[in-house]
C-alpha cells in the first residue's frame, strides 16, 4: 500500500520536473535572471511566493527554471558514466578473458579514486565549470556501473535460454542484441534513476568547494551554496533549492527501486 | 600456495593502482597550465624576477624535459620519496603523515556510525508490526531516502546552526582528536553513508526474510526478531560490506568538503590547497595515500565478505 | 524496540559530550595575560616570512612579530618607528636613516645598520623569491651601514614612495641571523622585534604565537609601554566564512577577518559582537576595462557599459547597508584620493545611444547586440579566491544590467591559478583585481604603461592595459618629485585621466573588516590595515 503510495507521489513529481525541464515558462513565466535589488530577500509571501534571494530575484521562478541545469547536469554525468560503464562492462562480460582481466584492473584503478579527488585533478586540469563537474561525476560513477554490467552479463550469458539460442545456431552479435541486451540493461536503468540524484548532490559539493557552475545560472547546486551564507538570516534562501534537490534525488530512488523490483 | 598467489595479486594490484594514479595526476597537473614555479615561488600570480624562475627551476628539475621529469618522480615513489612540496618546502611524506591520523580517524568514527545508524533503522524498519510500526516503517524509508541524498556541506551548517550557535552544545570548528569538536565532523558525514547502507541492508533482509533458511528457522520457533538476527541479516549485510569499501573512499571524498566546513585538517584539505596552488609533489602524494588506502580496506572487505558468507569459497585464486 | 535503542544510540553521545564541553561564564573584565584566538579567512601563508612572496595574509600575521622601519599615521603622515628619523639629499638620491638604539630581535641579535642592509639584500636576492617586498624597494640600489645607528640608502633614481614602501609588512625588519638559517627555517618561524613570537605552527590549523617580554615598545601609535598585554596568541584558519561566524558566536575564538555582510550588520549596538572597520589602503575595489582588444579599444563602449551598470542598490542591499560607494581609483584612506560620481551615474538612453554610435546597431535573437556578426561579448573571470560571495552576486546584477544596454557578460568563477592564467593569456575584457599598496604609488604599479609588460610568470599589473604616454609622464613626475605638493596635484591630475578614460568602474574601498568578541583594545596599523594585538585584552 505504502510502496504504490510513493510510487504514485514519485511519479508525480518526476512529472512536475519534467514539465520544468522542457517548458520551465508553464510553470514559472518570468525571468530567471531578472534582478530587482529592492526586493532582495524578500521573505516568501505575496509577490514572491517562495521568496526572493540576495539579488531580489524570484526563487519559484530560479528552481523552475534550474530544474533543466540541474537534472541535466545530473543526467549528463550519469550518462557519461553508464556509457563509459557500458563499453567496459560489455568488452569485460562479453570479450576474451584476457580483456576481462585488464578491464577489472581499470574498473580497480577507477574505483581507488574517490569521486571529489578525481573532481579536484579534472578542475585543476580543465578549470572549474559545469564541464568539469560533469565528467568527474561521471568517470567517477563509470566503475560502478561497469562492475553491475559485467556481472550481469556474464550471469545472463551464461543462462539457459542464451544457451539454447546459441545452440540453435543463432549468431553471437544476434544472441548479444537479441538476449543478452535486454536482460542486462534493464537492472542498469534501475540504478542510473538512482545514481541522477546521486550524481546532482556531487555537483553541488563542487559549487561548495568553488569549483562547480557558473553563475547567475539557477542551478540547483548553486543556489544552494550561495543561500548558505545566509542561512541564519534568510532560511528560505537554502531551503528552497534544498528542497528540490532532496525531493528530485528522493523521487527518481524510488522510482529507481521500483523498477528494480519489477526487473528481479 | 593458493593464499601466496593470492596475497601476491593484490600486491600486484596495489602496486599498479600506485603506477597508474601518480601517472594520472603527474600528467593531469603539468597539462593544467598554471606553472609550478609560481607554486615554488609564492603562489599564483607572484611577480618574481626571471633570475629566480630560472633558479627555482633548475632546483626543483622543471627544466628538465619532462619524460626525465615523469621518470624522476615515478623512482621517487617506488623508493618512497614523495619529494619536498613546493609550496611549502618540506618533505611530501612529512605532510601526509601530520594529516592522515585526522582524517582517518574521522573517516573511520563516520564509518561505524554509518553501520551503527544503517543497521538500526533496518532492522526498525524490517522488524516492524501492525499499522503503527508499519507508518512508522515508512517515514524511516522515506529518512534513508533523504539522507542518502543530502549533501555534505548543507547538513554541516544546518548542525552548526543547531548544535552549534544556537544551543551550543559543540564546537563549530574541530582539530586534532577532541573529541567534542568531533561530533559534528563525524554526523555530517556518516548520514549521507548511513542512508545509502540501510537501504542496501533493508533491501537483502527483505529477500533474505522470505528465504527458505528463513521461513524454516520461524518455523521452529524462533522469534522474529531472533531470527532477523541470527539470520537474515547475516545476508543482509553482504551487500553492504561488500560496498563498504567504495562508502570509505567517498568518505574520503565527503573528508573534503567536511574539513573546509569545520576548519578542520587533514587529508582533505591538503588535497585541495595543493591542487589549487598546483603543488605537484603533495597532490601525488595525497592522491596515492588515499587511492592505497582503499586497497588496503577493500583487502580487508574481502576478508570479511569470506567471513560472512559461507558461500564465498576460502580462497578465490 | 530496536526504534528505541535506535534513539538511545542517538542521544548518549550527544549527551556524553555536552556534558564534556562545559559551559562559560559572562563577566566582562579585561585581564592581563591569557589567550587570544583569532580566525582568519585568508589562505594560509605557505611561508611566514613576508619577503617570500609577498601577500595579504603574510602582512597580516607577520604584524604581531615583524616591525617596519617606519609607521604612518591616520592623516597619512610617517612615524618613527625602528628608525627614529630620516633625512633626503637634495637630488633626492641619498637617505639617511637614524636607528633607533639599543633594540634586539627577538632571538638576541643587535637591530643596527647592518641588519638593515641585510634585510634590503634580502629582499632583492632572486632567491627569495620576493614580489611585492622586491617591487617596493625596485629603487634601492644599495644600503651602507654607516655606523651602527646610521644607515644610508642610495637611490637609481628619486623615490617619492620610498617611505611609504617600507612602512609596508612586506619591507619589515627580520634578524639577520635568522635568515642567515636558511629559507626553510626563516619561513617557519622568522623572527623579528614585534610583540609577539612564532612558536609554533601546525599546518591547516594554527601557528601559535607567545608574548616578547621583552618588546621595545616602539609601535609610534602603541597604547601603552611595555609588553602586551595577553600572553598568547592562537592564529587559527577557517576558511568557511558561516563557520567563522560560528565559532566566534559561540566563544571559540575572540576575533575574525572577513565577516559575512548579514554579520557585519548584526555587530555593534547591543550585540556583544564590535566591529572594526579599517579600509585597505592602495587601489579601491574596482572593475577594470581591457582598453587594448574590442569591444572595449573603443571608448564609447567602455562608456556605454560603465552608464548601463546600476550598482548602488545592489551595494546597499548584498552588503545590508556596511558599505559606501566610490567613485574613485584609490582607496578613501588614501588623502590624495580624488572622485569624480558624475562620470558613473547610471543613464541607459546614454548607453544605447553611445552603443548605436559606436557601430553596435544590430541585436540578436538573445537580446545581445552584434555588429558584423559578432556578439558584444564581455568575458569577466571571477576569481572565488578574491573576490566574496557578496561580491560575487554583485557582479551578477552588473551582468543584468549590460544585458538591457546589450552587453552579454561572461562571469567566470576561477581559482587562483586559472584566473592568473586568464589575465596572463588578455582572455578577458573585464576583470576586478584588489591591490594594496600604501600611498598613490599604487597608481604607477597599475596604470603606467611598464605595467603591461608580463613578469615571466605572465603576471601584468595594469590589466586595463592602458598605455598613455600622458599619463606615463604624469605618474614618472609624480614619482621622482620631492615637492609634496606637487606630487599631490600630479596624482590627482593621475587619477582624472584614469577615471575619464573610462577603463575603471570603480566600486567600494576594498573590505577589510573585523569582528572582536571578548576582547578588547585591538587597533589596526595605518600601513596595511592589519590588526595588531599590543593593546588587545580578553575580557572574562
Amino acid at each position: 500500500m505504502t510502496g504504490r503510495v510513493s510510487t504514485a507521489l514519485s511519479t508525480a513529481v518526476v512529472a512536475l520536473i519534467a514539465v520544468a525541464v522542457v517548458w520551465p515558462g508553464l510553470l514559472a513565466p518570468g525571468d530567471p535572471t531578472a534582478v530587482d535589488p529592492l526586493s532582495a530577500f524578500a521573505s516568501p509571501g505575496p509577490g514572491h511566493w517562495l521568496g526572493a534571494d540576495e539579488s531580489g530575484r524570484d526563487l519559484w521562478t530560479r528552481v523552475v527554471h534550474g530544474a533543466a541545469a540541474s537534472v541535466g547536469i545530473g543526467a549528463a554525468a550519469t550518462g557519461i558514466g553508464v556509457g563509459a560503464g557500458l563499453v567496459l562492462g560489455l568488452a569485460a562480460g562479453l570479450g576474451p578473458r584476457w580483456l576481462d582481466a585488464a578491464v577489472g584492473r581499470v574498473i580497480e584503478v577507477l574505483f581507488a579514486l574517490p569521486t571529489l579527488v578525481l573532481a579536484l585533478l579534472l578542475v585543476a586540469v580543465q578549470g572549474a565549470g559545469v564541464r568539469s563537474s560533469v565528467l568527474a561525476v561521471g568517470a567517477a560513477t563509470a566503475p560502478g556501473y561497469a562492475r553491475i554490467l559485467r556481472a550481469r552479463v556474464r550471469t545472463v550469458a551464461a543462462s539457459g535460454y542464451v544457451e539454447a539460442a546459441r545452440l540453435e545456431g543463432h549468431g553471437r552479435v544476434r544472441v548479444v542484441v537479441r538476449h543478452v541486451l535486454p536482460n542486462t540493461l534493464w537492472p542498469l536503468v534501475s540504478v542510473a534513476t538512482l545514481g541522477i540524484g546521486q550524481a546532482v548532490v556531487w555537483v553541488c559539493a563542487l559549487s561548495f568547494l568553488g569549483l562547480g557552475a557558473l553563475p547567475p545560472s539557477p542551478e540547483w547546486g548553486a543556489m544552494l551554496n550561495a543561500g548558505r551564507l545566509y542561512l541564519d538570516s534568510a532560511w528560505w534562501l537554502t531551503v528552497v533549492p534544498g528542497t528540490a534537490i532532496t525531493l528530485t534525488a528522493a523521487a527518481l530512488t524510488v522510482l529507481g527501486r521500483r523498477i528494480g523490483r519489477v526487473s528481479a | 600456495m593458493a593464499w601466496l598467489r593470492w596475497a601476491l595479486a593484490r600486491i600486484g594490484s596495489a602496486l599498479l593502482v600506485a603506477w597508474v594514479v601518480a601517472t594520472v595526476v603527474f600528467f593531469a597537473l603539468r597539462a593544467a597550465g598554471g606553472d609550478p614555479t609560481e607554486a615554488i615561488l609564492g603562489g599564483p600570480g607572484s611577480q618574481a624576477g626571471p633570475e629566480a624562475v630560472a633558479a627555482a627551476r633548475a632546483e626543483y628539475g622543471l627544466d628538465r624535459p619532462l619524460v626525465v621529469q615523469y621518470l624522476t618522480q615515478l623512482w621517487r615513489v617506488l623508493t618512497f620519496d614523495l619529494g619536498d612540496s613546493y609550496a611549502r618546502r618540506v618533505p611530501v611524506g612529512d605532510l601526509l603523515a601530520e594529516q592522515l591520523p585526522g582524517t582517518f580517524l574521522l573517516a573511520v568514527l563516520a564509518l561505524v556510525l554509518a553501520w551503527v545508524l544503517a543497521l538500526a533503522v533496518a532492522t526498525a524498519a524490517v522488524g516492524a508490526r501492525g499499522p503503527v510500526g508499519r507508518a512508522c516503517a515508512a517515514v524511516l524509508r522515506g529518512v534513508e531516502v533523504v539522507a542518502a541524498v543530502v549533501p555534505h556541506f548543507w547538513l554541516g551548517a544546518v548542525l552548526i546552526l543547531v548544535f552549534s550557535t544556537t544551543l551550543g552544545w559543540f564546537p563549530a570548528t574541530s582539530s586534532g582528536s577532541d573529541p567534542a569538536g568531533l561530533v559534528l565532523p563525524t554526523v555530517t558525514l556518516a548520514v549521507p553513508v548511513a542512508g545509502f547502507l540501510g537501504q542496501l541492508i533493508r533491501d537483502a533482509v527483505l529477500e533474505a526474510e522470505t528465504a527458505p533458511f528463513a521461513v524454516t528457522a520461524r518455523a521452529r520457533g524462533g522469534s522474529a526478531v531472533g531470527v532477523l538476527w541470527r539470520h537474515s541479516l547475516r545476508h543482509g549485510v553482504l551487500p553492504a560490506v561488500a560496498l563498504s569499501g567504495w562508502a570509505f573512499g567517498s568518505l574520503l571524498s565527503g573528508a573534503v568538503v567536511v574539513e573546509t566546513l569545520f576548519g578542520r585538517p587533514g587529508l582533505g584539505r591538503l588535497l585541495l590547497d595543493a591542487t589549487l596552488s598546483r603543488d605537484v609533489p603533495v597532490v601525488i602524494g595525497a592522491v596515492l595515500v588515499v587511492a592505497l588506502a582503499y586497497v588496503v580496506v577493500m583487502l580487508v572487505v574481502d576478508l570479511l565478505e569470506r567471513v560472512l558468507d559461507p558461500r564465498v569459497p576460502e580462497v578465490v585464486a | 524496540m530496536a526504534r528505541q535503542s535506535l534513539v538511545a544510540l542517538a542521544v548518549v553521545p550527544v549527551l556524553l559530550v555536552a556534558a564534556c564541553s562545559g559551559a562559560t561564564s559572562e563577566d566582562a573584565t579585561p585581564q592581563d595575560g591569557g589567550t587570544l584566538v583569532y580566525a582568519t579567512g585568508d589562505a594560509e601563508p605557505t611561508c611566514l616570512d613576508p619577503h617570500v612572496g609577498g601577500n595579504y595574509p603574510q602582512a597580516l600575521i607577520s604584524t604581531q612579530y615583524l616591525e617596519p622601519l617606519v609607521g604612518r599615521s591616520e592623516d597619512g603622515t610617517i612615524l618613527p618607528w625602528l628608525a627614529s628619523a630620516w633625512e633626503v639629499s637634495d637630488d633626492g638620491l641619498t637617505w639617511d636613516f637614524t636607528l633607533e638604539n639599543g633594540v634586539t630581535f627577538t632571538d638576541g641579535t643587535p637591530f643596527d645598520a647592518d641588519a638593515v642592509r641585510v634585510n634590503i639584500e634580502h629582499l632583492q636576492d632572486p632567491d627569495t623569491g620576493s614580489s611585492t617586498g622586491y617591487l617596493a624597494v625596485q629603487k634601492v640600489a644599495s644600503v651602507e651601514a654607516v655606523d651602527a645607528t646610521h644607515a644610508r640608502f642610495h637611490l637609481t633614481e628619486p623615490d617619492s614612495a620610498l617611505l611609504e614602501s617600507l612602512s609596508q609588512q612586506w619591507t619589515a625588519m627580520e634578524s639577520p641571523a635568522g635568515i642567515e638559517r636558511g629559507m626553510d627555517a626563516n619561513c617557519a618561524a622568522p623572527v623579528g622585534t614585534g610583540p609577539f613570537v612564532v612558536d609554533s605552527w601546525t599546518p591547516q590549523q594554527q601557528v601559535d604565537l607567545v608574548r616578547n617580554d621583552d618588546y621595545a615598545g616602539l609601535d609610534p601609535e602603541a597604547g601603552h609601554d611595555g609588553p602586551a598585554y595577553v600572553e598568547q596568541i592562537v592564529w587559527r584558519f577557517i576558511p568557511d566564512a558561516a563557520t567563522r561566524y560560528a565559532a566566534l558566536r559561540s566563544g571559540e575564538v575572540q576575533m575574525i577577518d572577513n565577516p559575512q555582510p548579514d554579520a557585519v550588520a548584526a555587530a555593534g549596538g547591543d550585540s556583544d559582537i564590535a566591529l572594526i572597520d579599517a579600509p585597505r589602503p592602495g587601489a579601491s575595489n574596482r572593475i577594470e576595462l581591457n582598453a587594448a582588444q574590442a569591444p572595449f579599444d573603443d571608448i564609447r563602449v567602455r562608456e556605454a557599459f560603465v552608464r548601463s551598470a546600476d550598482i548602488d542598490a545592489g551595494i546597499d542591499t548584498l552588503f545590508a547597508g556596511t558599505v559606501q560607494r566610490s567613485s574613485s581609483v584609490l582607496s578613501s584612506v588614501e588623502p590624495d584620493v580624488y572622485s569624480e560620481p558624475d562620470l558613473f551615474t547610471v543613464d541607459l538612453d546614454r548607453a544605447n545611444e553611445l552603443l548605436d554610435e559606436a557601430g553596435w546597431t544590430e541585436r540578436d535573437a538573445d537580446g545581445y547586440r552584434t555588429k558584423d556578426g559578432e556578439r558584444l561579448t564581455v568575458r569577466f573571470p571571477v576569481s572565488t579566491n578574491q573576490s566574496v560571495a557578496a561580491e560575487q552576486s554583485l557582479f551578477e546584477q552588473i551582468q543584468a544590467g549590460a544585458k538591457q544596454a546589450g552587453f552579454d557578460v561572461v562571469l567566470t568563477p576561477l581559482d587562483l591559478s586559472g584566473w592568473y592564467a586568464a589575465l596572463g593569456a588578455h582572455e578577458y575584457e573585464a576583470v576586478s583585481a584588489p591591490y594594496t599598496k600604501v600611498g598613490p604609488d599604487v597608481l604607477r604599479i597599475l596604470y603606467h604603461s611598464d605595467g603591461t609588460v608580463p613578469a615571466p610568470s605572465g603576471y601584468f599589473a595594469n590589466h586595463a592595459e592602458l598605455t598613455d604616454p600622458a599619463l606615463d609622464d604624469l605618474l614618472d613626475r609624480a614619482a621622482t618629485t620631492s615637492d609634496a605638493d606637487e606630487r599631490s596635484e600630479l596624482y590627482q591630475q593621475a587619477q582624472q585621466t584614469i577615471l575619464e578614460s573610462y577603463t575603471v568602474l570603480p566600486l567600494y574601498d576594498q573590505l577589510n573588516r573585523f569582528l572582536v568578541r571578548d576582547a578588547e583594545g585591538v587597533r589596526t596599523l595605518n600601513t596595511v590595515a592589519t590588526p595588531t594585538f599590543l593593546d588587545a585584552r580578553v575580557l572574562s
